[in-house]
């Protein structure tokens, strides 16, 4: 039961476009090297082995947060904590704001990056379920030039995605939020700061009082972030209430076929499943609310009242 | 209770001597050690649960640049005794002994067990050594429960046991067990399950073995509960007399129990040391440590209660089985002390106990804080079960219940007295400060809303050091030894064989002592950890407080008393005349008089003194726990539990505790809090997890979970007045008592707020996906 | 690889591996050994340093990664053996008992603290929720961490 990492080549390109070309010598031999919080101890424990890890840490270019047409453009390299303190984020993807306090603890987003919690692509993860429920596009680079992976066809099985060994994950892009919308991302955790038993990201629309659009995904149901699309169609055109939430978590949990571990049975999941996409809807609701009376006033200050984020304490 | 002389450190939050050096960085940890030549040891261990070893091919890591040796159970059977871990062989009783080597040759018996030792130049290298050994095994059917140890047709582990009894059947009665439950108004029956579960110091096990041999002696850098332990261990294990082993210990990172003696992977570095001539040094790392390192308390309980109407409890009868794991340590010592302690503080009239030890393939069942702890679960888990069943209030019960405090004491009906025992009193403390009935009004109108509060109690007694005997002959504990000197620079120098980590013994016993022997604080140093200076000593089992305390109370006193005789050669008084005060010695009531205890010292040193004046100013100093006595209390927790998600909330917790007379507050507060988070940890966190198939699924701290500065309360404690037994040493043990009693006082409080849903509980592992199993499978007619 | 890492405020020249953590480097090629390794896998936060102003785990970063940073461990903190305030108000609260997440936590807690110098009990829990202690259960280091804040605030 090894703890020292296994010996490995070590590069460091000075552009991304060096980085692509280590990509296209290296292929599947390669690792790419981002924030290392999930890499490194998979490979000190020796569950990943690289003959050659490509560290991209040093490339400003695929750093930073910015906005244009309606997207806000995240660079792969951005570390999650960077993220966490960004106005933009705050105010035009409150469910990404949501989320990025749950991931772990300081110490790991401090070095934590979005690009590699998406290239990683654990599924019990908050940032796959959140880029999922969003639609967020994926800009992956190679030899061949970029290619733009919409999130549904990103995630491909357990810590597999459909980035091809010669492509490198250079940025995420996510619709910019309209008004009145809330989010909420809502975990149960066995303790605070861990991998979500059943997570939920939920972002709800209010137009009129309305619902005019919805998103429901959840992570740790299965090899991949599950969309509730059922769940959302139901949502859209109806005013939020407490029966239609519950109708909603039933649709969403109705045919999920979540996974046993430790920490709980299918059924355990599909009942946490439940009560998060009734407290999740509420709490996006609310949130939703009041960000169109925000908007209507005024707009200013305080970002943060775009989101809600909960880690499951009752 | 005599006044304690010069009542200035004792009973005060002294500041800890260790942390100016811990909180600088500046602590010496056994990782810390570097010698010169040192190299560096990983192991090779068994992916599977049980099997044969057929063969084992250790030579491309031999050819590996880097590594020096690859050592294998073969080659260290050839060089080293076979015997049974130090625990084990010192206490357990009559009968065959399971037979193995060092590492495994003939087979492996657990996952996590070692076959061969990778000794390379670093800790890297060592572990890519052990990549490329390769070991041929044939699988053997796991014995991975305790049901199927029992069955006859269970592989046999030790071949020379022919079945998996490790600790044989064993019936005692005490009362009149059959008179008393044919009497009884009624007889509940349950069956209690304890899960595994362990003790996860921050730092593991390790060592830097070291072997000279020119002089033939071994130096054993090691993290040890007992330095004496430790060498007793190496010396019959490798064959070299105890004199020439050596065995010292710096800053130790926790224990609780883990580092008593010397384990077969410290043994097997040992040996590789004495094979290839330089030191070397193995840490564990935190997957061995989960894995290999031992594990406590998986037992299953059959308890019949007999009970009478109103609520008294008459009589237990109890079938214990103990899970004890792989290779013996502490697993078949443990049922003998529940037997002893199942009666708690309270008024039983008969017990029934009967137990069956058996071994299966998983790691060591070892010492965990509170060893018997599960004698308490039991016992206060069955008293919230019939006060359910007979609708009393779980403090109505239990004061119903409780021995009186009389004179002579009541005694337990297996044989000791309850003297001087609180227990009553800190129920009542605990009602005095958590206001039940208001909190009985706020959990109903907060169910109506569909919030489920709970509250639990429990309360329990620990023999820390335990009363003396009856007849009066012996002490609770044994005897403690201390070596005390006045050193040359006039300080108060004490050799004690405690071995500190994370007690703050080296604060406390000399809180004890400067104020005994009339000096500062700062002017008393308190040597630890290497064997060929301190006496004999293993802290462990609450025994220091009293044990250690009072040697160094005695102690003091009786180097107090040679100082001033030789100082009466000094100042013309006699010694009768003379006091020592704030580290000068005078004539009582005159200042003027005044010498400093530092130029005592260096007179004594001069060798201006003829032969008929003692100037050897040392004394060897021993106890032997006086009156004893009993350390105890009662927890409450109030919680939350979230019926939708199994989360559990720990809303408030109060501890009232009676650990006699507190030395220093702060240090005791810090262990109580301590072991309540440990068990609080058991509860809702933590499992030694096995499949089927005896893999181990609990390997990493991302599965095994400890739990964080988010999932503990702040915990408030109440101080109980204590009843002073010993003219002298009244400070009792508070090391265990936290871990004790935490867990049924939260698993109390859990089914209290479950009661609505019908939810009874019968183990104390309850993770959200298995209290919202309980809530769904509970009967809620 | 050669690397130079500017540590507790001095340049440090050094050829590693490039599999060495920054914890192995620290402890055995510089001898830095306050900061201690507890699980080696990212999870029990005892080997918290500050690179660069912020505290990471530097059992998850490579030592080669930290070429060019500014790196500071516990020594740091004390550079003469003083304590610094944090840590002078742990030891008067007792925050610790064997001392071996001891360097962790006070690297967390004062990277934090830096950062959010009025953070009540709550926050502090939360912000230390990545590093474990088997001893104490938590209340002495909040306890302490809350008392160096207000220190610091009264001045």
């Amino acid at each position: 039961m090894p703890v020292k990492l296994p010996h490995v080549e070590y590069e460091v390109p000075a552009t991304v476009a060096e980085a692509v070309d280590l990509l296209a010598e290296h292929q599947d031999e390669a690792s790419v090297l981002a924030g290392g919080q999930s890499l490194i101890p998979l490979m000190a424990l020796r569950l990943a082995r690289p003959a050659v890890l490509i560290d991209i840490n040093g490339l400003g270019e695929m750093s930073g947060v910015s906005v244009s047409d309606g997207r806000v453009s995240i660079g792969a390299m951005t570390r999650e904590y960077v993220a966490e303190e960004s106005e933009t984020v705050a105010d035009a993807v409150p469910l990404l704001a949501a989320a990025l306090p749950l991931i772990g603890h300081e110490a790991i987003r401090s070095r934590g990056t979005i690009g590699g919690s998406l290239a990683h692509a654990d599924p019990a993860a908050e940032l796959p379920a959140v880029a999922l429920a969003l639609d967020a596009e994926l800009v992956v680079r190679s030899r061949a030039g970029d290619r733009v992976v919409p999130a549904a066809q990103w995630f491909e099985g357990y810590l597999a995605t459909s980035r091809r060994p010669d492509e490198i994950l250079v940025e995420v892009r996510f619709p910019a939020a309209g008004p009145g919308t809330g989010a909420a991302f809502q975990e149960v955790a066995r303790r605070h700061g861990d991998f979500a038993i059943v997570g939920l990201a939920a972002s709800l629309t209010l137009a009129d009082g309305a619902i005019s659009d919805a998103r429901l995904a959840f992570a740790g149901l299965g090899d991949v972030p599950v969309r509730a699309a059922d769940a959302e169609a139901l949502l859209v055109g109806e005013e939020p209430s407490a029966e239609l939430f519950e109708e909603a978590a039933r649709r969403a949990t109705d045919g999920i076929d979540p996974p046993a571990d430790l920490n709980g049975s299918p059924e355990y999941r599909k009942k946490v499943a439940a009560t998060l996409v009734r407290r999740g809807l509420r709490a996006a609701a609310d949130s939703a609310r009041h960000n169109s009376a925000r908007h209507n006033s005024a707009r200013h200050n305080s970002a943060r009242h775009n989101s809600a984020h909960a880690h499951e304490r009752p | 209770m005599a006044q304690i002389a010069a009542q200035r450190y004792t009973g005060a939050s002294v500041k800890r001597s260790e942390d100016p050096r811990i909180l600088a960085g500046r602590g010496r940890y056994i990782d810390d050690l570097k010698l010169p030549g040192m190299l560096h040891a990983a192991f090779v261990r068994s992916p599977l649960a049980h099997a044969r070893v057929l063969a084992v091919d250790a030579a491309a890591a031999r050819a590996l640049p880097g590594v020096v040796a690859v050592l294998t159970g073969a080659d260290l059977e050839a060089v080293t005794i076979p015997g049974q871990d130090p625990l084990f062989a010192m206490m357990a009783g009559p009968g065959p002994k399971p037979e193995y080597t060092l590492l495994a040759t003939d087979k492996v018996r657990f996952a996590g067990d070692p076959v061969a030792v990778v000794v390379a130049e670093s800790r890297y290298l060592a572990e890519d050594g052990c990549e490329l050994v390769e070991v041929d095994y044939e699988g053997l059917p796991p014995v991975v429960s305790a049901a199927f140890a029992l069955d006859p047709a269970s592989p046999p582990l030790f071949a020379n046991l022919g079945d998996n009894i490790i600790g044989p059947h064993k019936r005692s009665e005490f009362g009149d067990v059959a008179g008393v439950f044919a009497a009884a108004d009624r007889v509940a029956e349950f069956r209690i399950d304890v899960h595994r579960h362990q003790n996860v110091p921050m730092e593991g096990r390790g060592c830097v073995a070291s072997y000279d041999a020119g002089s033939g002696t071994l130096t054993v850098h090691a993290a040890t509960q007992s330095v004496h332990v430790t060498r007793m261990g190496a010396a019959m294990r490798l064959g070299i007399d105890a004199d020439k082993v050596r065995v010292v210990a710096g800053d130790i990172g926790g224990s609780f129990g883990l580092k008593i003696g010397a384990s077969r992977e410290e043994l097997a570095v040992a040996a590789a040391s004495r094979a290839l001539g330089r030191p070397v040094k193995w840490v564990e790392d935190r997957s061995e440590n989960l894995a290999a390192s031992g594990q406590a308390r998986e037992e299953s309980f059959e308890v019949r209660a007999a009970v009478s109407a109103d609520g008294d409890l008459l009589g237990l009868d109890v079938a214990m089985v103990i899970d004890t794991g792989a290779y013996p340590v502490m697993g078949t010592m443990v049922p003998g002390i529940i037997e002893m302690m199942l009666p708690g503080p309270y008024k039983l009239a008969a017990l029934g106990f009967e137990s069956t030890a058996v071994t299966t393939n998983k790691a060591s069942y070892i010492a965990y804080r509170g060893p018997w702890a599960s004698e308490t679960f039991v016992r206060e888990r069955v008293l919230d079960l019939l006060a359910k069943d007979l609708g009393l209030d779980p403090l109505e019960i239990r004061l119903r219940n409780i021995a009186p405090r009389t004179d002579p004491p009541f005694t337990m009906i297996t044989g000791r007295p309850l003297a001087g025992v609180t227990a009553k009193e800190s129920l009542e403390r605990i009602a005095e400060v958590v206001d039940i009935p208001a909190f009985r009004r706020r959990q109903a109108e907060e169910r109506a809303r569909g919030r489920y509060l709970g509250i639990g109690l429990a309360t329990f007694i620990e023999a820390a050091p335990g009363p003396r005997s009856p007849e009066g002959r012996s002490g609770p504990m044994g005897m403690e030894f201390m070596r005390l000197a006045l050193a040359g620079d006039g300080v108060v120098t004490l050799f004690t064989g405690q071995m500190p980590h994370g007690q703050s013994h080296q604060t406390t016993l000399a809180q004890i002592a400067a104020d005994e022997f009339g000096v500062p604080f700062e002017q008393v140093r308190v040597v630890v950890g290497d064997s060929d200076v301190v006496p004999f000593g293993l802290t462990g089992g609450s025994r220091s407080a009293t044990m250690t305390g009072g040697a160094a109370l005695h102690g003091a006193r009786q180097l107090k008393g040679k100082v001033l005789d030789f100082a009466a050669h000094l100042i013309e008084a006699s010694a009768q005349d003379l006091e020592i005060v704030d580290g000068q010695v005078q004539v009582r009531g005159d200042p003027d008089s005044a010498i400093p205890v530092a130029e005592v010292a260096r007179q004594a040193a001069s060798g201006e003194f003829g032969a008929d004046v003692d100037t050897n100013l040392e004394v060897e100093a021993s106890f032997d726990g006086g009156e004893g006595g009993w350390s105890g209390g009662s927890h409450c927790a109030i919680v939350e539990v979230d019926a939708e998600t199994g989360l559990v909330r720990i809303e408030r917790y109060v501890a009232a505790e009676d650990c006699g007379a507190l030395i220093n507050p702060a240090v005791v507060e810090g262990q109580i809090r301590g072991g309540i988070a440990q068990g609080i940890g058991a509860v809702l966190l933590e499992r030694s997890a096995y499949d089927q198939d005896g893999n181990y699924q609990s390997a990493t701290f991302m599965d095994y979970l400890l739990p964080t500065a988010c999932d503990i309360p702040r915990i408030e404690i109440e101080h109980l007045q204590t009843v002073p037994l010993d003219a002298d040493v009244n400070f009792r043990g508070v090391g265990e008592g936290g871990m004790i009693i935490a867990p049924p006082t939260l698993v109390n409080a859990i089914e209290d707020a479950l009661t609505p849903f019908g939810v009874r509980i019968y183990e104390q592992h309850l993770p959200p996906a298995r209290i919202l199993e309980l809530i769904d499978t509970a009967d809620a007619g | 690889m050669d690397i130079t890492v500017s540590v507790n405020g001095a340049a440090r020249a050094a050829s590693v591996e490039a599999r060495k953590t920054l914890a192995d480097f620290l402890r055995e090629d510089l001898d830095l050994t306050g900061t201690h390794v507890g699980c080696e896998h990212g999870v029990c936060g005892a080997c918290t340093v500050i690179v660069d102003g912020r505290a990471v785990r530097s059992c998850l970063m490579l030592a080669v990664q930290a070429a060019g940073s500014e790196v500071t461990t516990i020594e740091g903190l004390a550079p003469d053996g003083a304590l610094g305030p944090l840590q002078q108000a742990m030891r008067d609260s007792h925050s610790f008992q064997c001392g071996f997440c001891t360097p962790g936590f006070v690297m967390q807690a004062s990277a934090f603290l830096r950062a959010h110098p009025d953070a009540g009990e709550q926050e502090i829990r939360e912000a230390l929720s990545g590093n474990i202690c088997r001893c104490t259960g938590y209340q002495s280091i909040i306890d302490g961490v809350l008392l160096a804040a207000r220190r610091s605030r009264e001045g």
